[in-house]
Protein backbone atom coordinates (compact mmCIF):
# COMPACT_ATOMS: atom_id res chain seq x y z
CA UNK A 1 0.00 0.00 0.00
CA UNK A 2 1.40 3.65 -0.88
CA UNK A 3 2.29 5.76 2.31
CA UNK A 4 0.40 8.74 2.16
CA UNK A 5 3.08 11.64 3.12
CA UNK A 6 2.25 13.35 6.34
CA UNK A 7 3.57 17.54 5.26
CA UNK A 8 4.91 18.33 9.09
CA UNK A 9 4.78 14.73 11.07
CA UNK A 10 7.27 13.46 8.44
CA UNK A 11 10.04 15.92 9.29
CA UNK A 12 12.52 14.26 11.76
CA UNK A 13 14.24 18.07 12.69
CA UNK A 14 13.66 21.57 10.99
CA UNK A 15 16.95 22.51 10.22
CA UNK A 16 16.68 26.19 8.79
CA UNK A 17 13.41 27.82 9.78
CA UNK A 18 11.82 30.55 7.73
CA UNK A 19 13.29 32.93 9.23
CA UNK A 20 16.90 31.66 8.62
CA UNK A 21 16.22 31.11 4.99
CA UNK A 22 15.04 34.22 4.49
CA UNK A 23 17.90 36.48 6.17
CA UNK A 24 20.36 34.31 3.97
CA UNK A 25 18.93 34.99 0.89
CA UNK A 26 18.58 38.71 1.50
CA UNK A 27 22.41 38.31 2.13
CA UNK A 28 23.07 36.46 -1.15
CA UNK A 29 21.07 38.89 -2.88
CA UNK A 30 22.97 41.90 -1.31
CA UNK A 31 26.10 39.83 -2.04
CA UNK A 32 25.17 39.04 -6.06
CA UNK A 33 24.01 43.05 -6.34
CA UNK A 34 27.14 44.32 -5.27
CA UNK A 35 29.42 42.01 -7.82
CA UNK A 36 26.85 42.49 -10.85
CA UNK A 37 26.15 45.97 -10.69
CA UNK A 38 25.95 47.49 -14.14
CA UNK A 39 26.39 44.07 -15.89
CA UNK A 40 23.65 42.27 -17.87
CA UNK A 41 22.68 39.43 -15.09
CA UNK A 42 21.08 36.35 -16.31
CA UNK A 43 19.36 34.16 -13.22
CA UNK A 44 18.97 30.71 -14.51
CA UNK A 45 17.23 28.17 -12.70
CA UNK A 46 16.63 24.79 -12.52
CA UNK A 47 13.11 23.17 -12.15
CA UNK A 48 11.76 22.19 -10.28
CA UNK A 49 13.54 22.14 -6.46
CA UNK A 50 14.93 25.93 -6.94
CA UNK A 51 11.65 27.67 -7.92
CA UNK A 52 11.44 29.25 -4.12
CA UNK A 53 14.80 29.85 -3.71
CA UNK A 54 14.49 31.38 -7.22
CA UNK A 55 11.92 33.41 -6.47
CA UNK A 56 12.76 34.73 -3.43
CA UNK A 57 16.14 35.93 -4.31
CA UNK A 58 15.76 37.31 -7.79
CA UNK A 59 13.48 40.14 -5.19
CA UNK A 60 16.48 40.31 -3.44
CA UNK A 61 19.02 41.83 -5.99
CA UNK A 62 17.79 44.97 -7.22
CA UNK A 63 19.02 44.87 -10.47
CA UNK A 64 17.66 44.43 -14.04
CA UNK A 65 18.38 41.35 -14.81
CA UNK A 66 16.54 38.31 -17.02
CA UNK A 67 15.63 35.08 -15.19
CA UNK A 68 14.97 32.31 -17.18
CA UNK A 69 14.42 28.74 -16.58
CA UNK A 70 16.12 24.66 -17.27
CA UNK A 71 14.73 21.25 -16.40
CA UNK A 72 16.76 18.08 -16.57
CA UNK A 73 15.48 14.56 -16.48
CA UNK A 74 16.91 13.14 -13.14
CA UNK A 75 18.31 9.68 -13.14
CA UNK A 76 16.00 7.06 -12.49
CA UNK A 77 17.67 3.83 -13.81
CA UNK A 78 17.66 0.19 -12.68
CA UNK A 79 19.33 -2.70 -12.36
CA UNK A 80 18.60 -4.33 -15.78
CA UNK A 81 18.17 -1.41 -18.00
CA UNK A 82 20.29 1.61 -18.69
CA UNK A 83 18.39 5.03 -18.51
CA UNK A 84 20.19 6.82 -21.29
CA UNK A 85 21.43 10.38 -20.77
CA UNK A 86 20.32 12.85 -19.43
CA UNK A 87 17.53 14.52 -21.17
CA UNK A 88 17.27 18.61 -21.08
CA UNK A 89 13.23 18.32 -20.37
CA UNK A 90 12.85 22.19 -20.99
CA UNK A 91 16.01 24.66 -22.68
CA UNK A 92 16.42 28.22 -22.09
CA UNK A 93 13.59 30.39 -23.71
CA UNK A 94 16.58 33.38 -24.49
CA UNK A 95 19.99 32.62 -25.59
CA UNK A 96 22.48 33.77 -22.81
CA UNK A 97 25.47 34.42 -25.20
CA UNK A 98 27.34 37.02 -23.71
CA UNK A 99 25.19 37.35 -20.86
CA UNK A 100 26.48 37.44 -17.30
CA UNK A 101 24.66 33.90 -16.10
CA UNK A 102 24.33 32.99 -12.61
CA UNK A 103 23.40 29.68 -11.74
CA UNK A 104 20.64 29.35 -8.93
CA UNK A 105 20.63 25.88 -7.47
CA UNK A 106 18.44 24.94 -4.52
CA UNK A 107 21.18 21.83 -3.67
CA UNK A 108 24.51 20.52 -4.47
CA UNK A 109 25.36 17.07 -3.37
CA UNK A 110 27.45 15.04 -5.59
CA UNK A 111 27.69 17.92 -8.84
CA UNK A 112 26.74 15.27 -11.22
CA UNK A 113 23.69 17.50 -12.46
CA UNK A 114 25.81 20.26 -11.71
CA UNK A 115 28.42 19.31 -13.63
CA UNK A 116 26.48 18.98 -16.64
CA UNK A 117 24.77 21.99 -16.66
CA UNK A 118 27.84 23.73 -16.21
CA UNK A 119 28.96 22.29 -19.05
CA UNK A 120 26.05 22.78 -21.10
CA UNK A 121 25.46 26.53 -20.46
CA UNK A 122 29.65 27.15 -21.02
CA UNK A 123 28.61 25.62 -24.64
CA UNK A 124 26.00 28.63 -25.03
CA UNK A 125 28.71 31.14 -24.59
CA UNK A 126 27.94 33.62 -21.74
CA UNK A 127 29.94 36.26 -20.94
CA UNK A 128 30.58 34.43 -17.33
CA UNK A 129 28.92 31.83 -15.34
CA UNK A 130 28.87 31.12 -11.59
CA UNK A 131 27.39 29.16 -9.51
CA UNK A 132 24.58 30.28 -6.93
CA UNK A 133 23.33 27.38 -4.09
CA UNK A 134 21.45 27.50 -1.28
CA UNK A 135 22.47 24.77 0.30
CA UNK A 136 25.92 23.04 -0.15
CA UNK A 137 26.80 19.40 1.31
CA UNK A 138 30.11 19.02 0.92
CA UNK A 139 30.25 15.77 2.19
CA UNK A 140 28.37 14.53 -0.84
CA UNK A 141 30.50 15.60 -3.31
CA UNK A 142 31.61 13.52 -6.57
CA UNK A 143 32.54 16.03 -9.20
CA UNK A 144 34.04 19.10 -7.64
CA UNK A 145 32.95 22.51 -8.85
CA UNK A 146 34.03 26.27 -7.50
CA UNK A 147 30.60 27.68 -6.24
CA UNK A 148 30.42 31.36 -6.10
CA UNK A 149 27.28 31.45 -3.52
CA UNK A 150 26.99 29.14 -0.74
CA UNK A 151 24.10 29.95 1.26
CA UNK A 152 24.28 27.38 4.10
CA UNK A 153 26.84 24.00 4.53
CA UNK A 154 24.81 21.63 5.56
CA UNK A 155 25.63 17.64 7.01
CA UNK A 156 25.02 14.68 5.18
CA UNK A 157 21.05 14.30 5.78
CA UNK A 158 18.15 14.03 3.43
CA UNK A 159 16.36 17.22 3.46
CA UNK A 160 13.42 18.15 2.28
CA UNK A 161 11.54 21.26 1.85
CA UNK A 162 11.45 24.81 0.35
CA UNK A 163 11.59 23.69 -3.10
CA UNK A 164 13.09 20.31 -2.33
CA UNK A 165 11.24 16.80 -2.50
CA UNK A 166 10.60 13.22 -1.82
CA UNK A 167 8.85 11.60 -3.90
CA UNK A 168 7.91 15.58 -5.58
CA UNK A 169 6.42 15.56 -1.85
CA UNK A 170 7.48 17.99 0.63
CA UNK A 171 8.84 21.01 -1.39
CA UNK A 172 6.01 23.36 -0.20
CA UNK A 173 7.28 23.30 2.98
CA UNK A 174 8.41 27.04 4.13
CA UNK A 175 11.40 25.63 6.04
CA UNK A 176 14.53 23.12 5.15
CA UNK A 177 14.05 19.80 7.48
CA UNK A 178 15.34 16.62 7.82
CA UNK A 179 13.16 13.72 6.74
CA UNK A 180 12.89 10.89 9.42
CA UNK A 181 14.46 7.82 8.14
CA UNK A 182 11.21 5.27 8.45
CA UNK A 183 9.67 7.83 5.17
CA UNK A 184 11.94 6.01 2.82
CA UNK A 185 13.13 2.79 4.56
CA UNK A 186 10.58 0.01 3.77
CA UNK A 187 8.42 -1.75 6.58
CA UNK A 188 9.83 -4.88 7.49
CA UNK B 1 38.09 -0.45 -19.83
CA UNK B 2 37.45 2.82 -21.44
CA UNK B 3 34.47 4.07 -22.51
CA UNK B 4 33.69 4.38 -26.71
CA UNK B 5 33.21 8.12 -27.70
CA UNK B 6 29.25 9.43 -26.89
CA UNK B 7 26.85 7.66 -28.72
CA UNK B 8 28.28 4.66 -29.17
CA UNK B 9 27.19 1.88 -26.63
CA UNK B 10 30.18 0.85 -24.67
CA UNK B 11 31.12 -2.75 -23.94
CA UNK B 12 30.45 -3.25 -20.69
CA UNK B 13 33.39 -4.61 -18.50
CA UNK B 14 32.47 -7.52 -16.04
CA UNK B 15 31.19 -5.76 -12.56
CA UNK B 16 32.10 -7.56 -9.81
CA UNK B 17 29.07 -5.83 -7.75
CA UNK B 18 25.91 -5.19 -8.98
CA UNK B 19 26.02 -1.58 -6.81
CA UNK B 20 29.52 -1.30 -9.43
CA UNK B 21 27.15 -1.45 -12.60
CA UNK B 22 24.84 1.27 -10.92
CA UNK B 23 27.04 3.54 -10.65
CA UNK B 24 28.25 3.26 -13.79
CA UNK B 25 25.16 3.56 -15.25
CA UNK B 26 24.71 6.82 -13.16
CA UNK B 27 27.76 7.91 -14.22
CA UNK B 28 26.48 7.39 -18.10
CA UNK B 29 23.58 9.40 -17.15
CA UNK B 30 25.66 12.60 -16.42
CA UNK B 31 27.95 12.23 -19.40
CA UNK B 32 30.38 11.76 -16.89
CA UNK B 33 33.54 9.48 -18.90
CA UNK B 34 34.89 6.28 -16.83
CA UNK B 35 37.12 3.49 -16.31
CA UNK B 36 36.74 0.31 -14.27
CA UNK B 37 39.48 -1.10 -12.56
CA UNK B 38 42.29 0.73 -14.35
CA UNK B 39 45.11 0.75 -12.53
CA UNK B 40 46.80 -1.18 -9.44
CA UNK B 41 48.82 0.25 -7.05
CA UNK B 42 51.18 -1.61 -4.49
CA UNK B 43 50.88 -0.95 -0.94
CA UNK B 44 52.60 -3.03 0.72
CA UNK B 45 55.92 -5.01 0.48
CA UNK B 46 57.51 -8.33 1.34
CA UNK B 47 61.06 -7.63 2.82
CA UNK B 48 62.29 -8.89 -0.04
CA UNK B 49 60.80 -6.21 -1.98
CA UNK B 50 57.79 -8.10 -3.68
CA UNK B 51 54.19 -6.74 -3.59
CA UNK B 52 52.00 -8.49 -0.99
CA UNK B 53 49.53 -5.79 -1.00
CA UNK B 54 47.92 -3.61 -3.57
CA UNK B 55 44.54 -1.55 -3.99
CA UNK B 56 42.45 -1.50 -7.30
CA UNK B 57 40.23 1.19 -7.29
CA UNK B 58 36.82 0.45 -8.64
CA UNK B 59 36.67 3.67 -10.80
CA UNK B 60 38.18 6.72 -12.46
CA UNK B 61 37.60 9.65 -13.94
CA UNK B 62 39.93 10.85 -16.29
CA UNK B 63 38.18 14.25 -16.72
CA UNK B 64 38.23 14.56 -13.53
CA UNK B 65 41.19 12.88 -12.48
CA UNK B 66 39.64 11.30 -9.89
CA UNK B 67 39.51 7.50 -8.82
CA UNK B 68 36.72 6.16 -6.85
CA UNK B 69 35.96 3.02 -4.13
CA UNK B 70 33.03 1.90 -3.90
CA UNK B 71 31.91 -0.52 -0.87
CA UNK B 72 28.68 -1.95 -0.22
CA UNK B 73 30.15 -4.30 2.92
CA UNK B 74 29.49 -4.38 6.32
CA UNK B 75 31.37 -1.66 8.54
CA UNK B 76 33.63 -4.28 10.38
CA UNK B 77 34.83 -5.17 6.81
CA UNK B 78 35.29 -1.50 5.79
CA UNK B 79 37.64 -0.36 8.49
CA UNK B 80 40.48 -2.72 6.39
CA UNK B 81 39.44 -0.75 3.31
CA UNK B 82 40.29 2.30 5.31
CA UNK B 83 43.24 1.24 6.10
CA UNK B 84 44.51 0.52 2.35
CA UNK B 85 42.98 3.91 1.48
CA UNK B 86 44.82 5.75 4.18
CA UNK B 87 47.90 3.73 2.81
CA UNK B 88 47.27 4.24 -0.70
CA UNK B 89 47.34 8.30 0.08
CA UNK B 90 50.80 8.01 2.04
CA UNK B 91 52.09 6.38 -0.80
CA UNK B 92 50.75 8.42 -3.73
CA UNK B 93 49.55 11.04 -2.30
CA UNK B 94 49.16 13.02 -5.82
CA UNK B 95 46.20 10.61 -6.48
CA UNK B 96 42.51 12.43 -5.95
CA UNK B 97 40.44 9.19 -4.52
CA UNK B 98 37.27 9.28 -2.87
CA UNK B 99 35.47 6.49 -0.86
CA UNK B 100 31.58 5.93 -1.41
CA UNK B 101 30.64 3.87 1.43
CA UNK B 102 27.23 1.74 1.61
CA UNK B 103 25.75 4.78 3.36
CA UNK B 104 26.65 7.31 0.58
CA UNK B 105 25.48 4.79 -1.57
CA UNK B 106 22.24 4.27 0.09
CA UNK B 107 21.62 8.25 -0.15
CA UNK B 108 22.51 8.83 -3.93
CA UNK B 109 19.75 6.07 -4.29
CA UNK B 110 17.76 7.98 -2.05
CA UNK B 111 18.41 10.72 -3.93
CA UNK B 112 17.12 9.09 -7.34
CA UNK B 113 13.93 7.90 -5.44
CA UNK B 114 15.43 4.14 -6.32
CA UNK B 115 15.27 2.80 -2.06
CA UNK B 116 13.61 -0.11 -3.67
CA UNK B 117 16.85 -1.15 -5.71
CA UNK B 118 18.80 -0.66 -2.18
CA UNK B 119 18.14 -4.17 -1.13
CA UNK B 120 19.32 -5.58 -4.38
CA UNK B 121 22.52 -3.69 -4.59
CA UNK B 122 24.02 -3.66 -1.39
CA UNK B 123 25.91 -6.28 0.38
CA UNK B 124 25.70 -9.57 -0.59
CA UNK B 125 22.98 -9.82 -2.03
CA UNK B 126 24.32 -7.35 -4.63
CA UNK B 127 27.51 -9.96 -5.82
CA UNK B 128 26.99 -9.91 -9.59
CA UNK B 129 26.95 -13.22 -10.77
CA UNK B 130 30.26 -14.47 -13.00
CA UNK B 131 29.06 -14.87 -16.53
CA UNK B 132 28.74 -18.65 -16.99
CA UNK B 133 29.72 -20.35 -20.97
CA UNK B 134 26.48 -21.28 -22.59
CA UNK B 135 27.49 -24.90 -22.35
CA UNK B 136 28.61 -25.19 -18.56
CA UNK B 137 27.38 -27.99 -16.28
CA UNK B 138 25.21 -27.58 -13.12
CA UNK B 139 24.70 -24.76 -10.40
CA UNK B 140 27.88 -25.03 -8.73
CA UNK B 141 27.21 -24.74 -4.84
CA UNK B 142 26.38 -21.26 -3.50
CA UNK B 143 29.59 -20.46 -1.05
CA UNK B 144 29.43 -17.70 1.44
CA UNK B 145 31.14 -14.98 0.63
CA UNK B 146 33.55 -12.72 2.78
CA UNK B 147 31.00 -10.43 3.63
CA UNK B 148 28.64 -13.67 5.19
CA UNK B 149 31.11 -14.58 7.17
CA UNK B 150 31.94 -11.84 9.21
CA UNK B 151 35.67 -11.90 9.73
CA UNK B 152 37.08 -9.04 10.28
CA UNK B 153 40.61 -10.24 10.59
CA UNK B 154 40.37 -10.98 6.67
CA UNK B 155 41.11 -9.06 4.30
CA UNK B 156 39.30 -10.01 1.10
CA UNK B 157 41.46 -7.87 -1.58
CA UNK B 158 44.56 -9.25 -0.12
CA UNK B 159 43.43 -12.90 -1.25
CA UNK B 160 43.07 -11.85 -4.91
CA UNK B 161 45.80 -9.00 -4.77
CA UNK B 162 48.95 -9.58 -6.42
CA UNK B 163 51.39 -7.36 -8.26
CA UNK B 164 50.01 -4.52 -10.84
CA UNK B 165 47.58 -6.53 -13.27
CA UNK B 166 47.45 -4.57 -15.76
CA UNK B 167 50.33 -3.35 -18.52
CA UNK B 168 49.42 0.59 -17.50
CA UNK B 169 49.04 -0.63 -14.00
CA UNK B 170 52.59 -2.08 -13.60
CA UNK B 171 54.11 0.76 -15.21
CA UNK B 172 52.14 3.12 -13.26
CA UNK B 173 53.10 0.96 -9.88
CA UNK B 174 56.80 1.19 -10.53
CA UNK B 175 56.09 4.77 -11.43
CA UNK B 176 54.62 5.60 -8.07
CA UNK B 177 56.52 3.48 -6.12
CA UNK B 178 59.66 5.05 -7.13
CA UNK B 179 57.54 8.46 -7.02
CA UNK B 180 56.77 7.29 -3.36
CA UNK B 181 60.74 7.24 -3.05
CA UNK B 182 61.90 6.46 0.85
CA UNK B 183 58.17 5.11 1.88
CA UNK B 184 58.77 1.70 0.20
CA UNK B 185 59.29 -1.10 0.39
CA UNK B 186 57.12 -1.49 2.94
CA UNK B 187 56.73 -4.92 5.20
CA UNK B 188 53.09 -5.92 4.89
CA UNK B 189 53.37 -6.69 8.76
CA UNK B 190 53.91 -3.18 9.49
CA UNK B 191 50.42 -2.58 7.92
CA UNK B 192 48.80 -5.06 9.58
CA UNK B 193 47.16 -2.84 12.95
CA UNK B 194 43.94 -2.02 13.35
CA UNK B 195 42.74 1.18 11.75
CA UNK B 196 42.03 3.50 14.91
CA UNK B 197 39.58 5.66 12.51
CA UNK B 198 36.30 4.10 12.64
CA UNK B 199 34.33 4.54 9.97
CA UNK B 200 31.21 6.70 9.51
CA UNK B 201 28.50 6.06 10.94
Amino acid sequence: MTRTADLQGDIGDVLLTEEDIAAKVAELGRQIAADYGGRNLTLVSVLKGSLPFMADLMRQIPLPLRIDLMEVSSYGGTATESSGLVRIIKDLSASIADEDVLLVEDIIDTGLTLNYLVRYLRGKNPASLRICTLLDKPARRLVDIPVDYVGFEIPDQFVVGYGLDYGERYRNLRFVGVLRPEVYTPAD
Amino acid sequence: MTQPAAGVPPARPAFAHASEAELARILDFYDVRWTYEPDTFPIGWSLDGEVVESFSPDFYLPDLDLYVELTTLKQKLVRKKNRKLRRLRELYPDIRIKLFYARDFRMLLLKFGRMALVDELTGTTGQATPPRPADAGPEPEPVLSLAELELPELDPDLLVAGPATTPRGRRRGRRRRRGAGEAGPVAVEALATEDPDPPPA
